[in-house]
C-alpha cells in the first residue's frame, strides 16, 4: 500500500530518506497499517501533534487506503 | 462528512460600506488572550468586526506588558476584563463574550460554536494541538486560525499563512519554539496576531487563503 507522508516543522527530520523538507515523499506500508502504526514506525516522538488525511483531520486510529495523503504538524509554543 | 467550512460569498473590494456591514456582523471567538489574540483582537475591533468570544483564564501580570494589549494599570486584573476595558475603548458598541476559564477539550465546544471564525491564541503546545484537534474534529464546518512558531528574532518575512486542510489556517514559521530559549519580541508577535486577525477577516469577507 503506497502513501504519500508529510511531515511539518521539526518532524521532518524523521522521514526515512532524512532529507528533512516537509514536502511529501511516497511510502509503502503493509495493507491495514493505521496511522498509529506509521507513527510508532517512523519514531516519531510523543509530543503534541495534529494529523490530516487528505486534506482533513483524522484521528491516530484511522486505517490507511492505497494513495493517501498523510500529514503530521506538531504545534511549538509561543504565543 | 462536510467538505469544510463554507466561505461567504465574496465581496467586492472597494465596496467599503458593504465590506465593513459584513464585518460588523461577524462574530470572531479568540482562544487566548495573550500575546496573540489580546493584539488580534484588538485588530479585529479596529477592522470593524462587530462580536468577539474572549477566553482567558489568567490576569495581567508585569512580564506580560512587552507584547500584549495590556498597560500597567491593569496589573492584577482577568485580561478578558482588561482586554474588555480597552477594546470598548475603541468601539463602546462591540459585542463582547468574555469568559474566565482555562479551556479543556471538554468544555472549548459550547464556548466557540457560535462564532463564525474561531482563532487559536494559546501559549503551550500541547494547549495548540486539544483546540486544533478538538475543534476540527467536533466543528468541521467551522474556519480555524491557529499559530506556530513566532518566536525569537528571526525575520518577520518567515511569518506566513498558510491553508493546511479544509477550514484550518496555519500562522507562523511552524519552528521558532519559545520553550527553546527563543525569546518573545512584540516586533513578531503582533506581525503573527495580524496574520491571524487577517485571515480571519479575508475568511469573513470570502476570500480565504488557498
Amino acid at each position: 500500500m503506497n502513501i504519500d507522508l508529510a511531515l511539518f516543522a521539526y518532524l521532518s527530520q524523521y522521514q526515512p530518506d532524512g532529507l528533512g523538507g516537509r514536502h511529501a515523499r511516497a511510502m509503502t506500508f503493509a495493507p491495514g497499517t493505521c496511522i498509529s502504526e506509521v507513527i510508532s514506525e517512523l519514531g516519531l516522538p510523543d509530543q503534541p501533534r495534529v494529523i490530516f488525511l487528505n486534506g482533513k483531520h483524522a484521528e491516530e486510529s484511522v486505517v490507511l487506503g492505497e494513495g493517501d495523503r498523510l500529514a503530521i504538524f506538531p504545534p511549538v509554543a509561543g504565543g | 462528512m462536510p467538505d469544510g467550512p463554507t466561505c461567504p460569498p465574496p465581496l467586492e473590494p472597494d465596496d467599503d460600506p458593504v465590506l465593513r456591514a459584513r464585518l460588523s456582523a461577524a462574530h470572531v471567538a479568540i482562544i487566548g488572550c495573550g500575546g496573540l489574540g489580546s493584539n488580534a483582537a484588538m485588530m479585529l475591533v479596529r477592522s470593524g468586526v462587530g462580536t468577539l468570544t474572549l477566553i482567558d483564564f489568567d490576569v495581567v501580570e508585569p512580564s506580560n506588558l512587552n507584547r500584549q494589549m495590556f498597560f500597567a494599570d491593569q496589573l492584577g486584573m482577568p485580561k478578558i476584563d482588561a482586554l474588555a476595558i480597552t477594546l470598548r475603548r475603541v468601539n463602546p458598541d462591540v459585542v463582547l463574550h468574555a469568559h474566565q476559564e482555562c479551556v479543556s477539550a471538554e468544555t472549548i465546544i459550547p464556548l466557540v460554536k457560535d462564532a463564525d471564525v474561531i482563532i487559536e491564541a494559546v501559549d503551550r503546545a500541547d494547549t495548540k494541538a486539544m483546540i486544533v484537534n478538538t475543534v476540527l474534529s467536533s466543528l468541521p464546518d467551522k474556519p480555524l486560525v491557529a499559530a506556530s512558531g513566532l518566536a525569537g528574532f528571526d525575520s518577520a518575512n518567515d511569518i506566513v499563512t498558510e491553508r493546511i486542510a479544509d477550514g484550518f489556517y496555519l500562522v507562523g514559521d511552524l519552528r521558532s519554539d519559545v520553550t527553546l530559549g527563543h525569546s518573545l519580541f512584540a516586533s513578531r508577535v503582533v506581525a503573527a496576531a495580524a496574520h491571524e486577525a487577517h485571515a480571519a477577516i479575508r475568511f469573513l469577507l470570502g476570500y480565504p487563503e488557498p
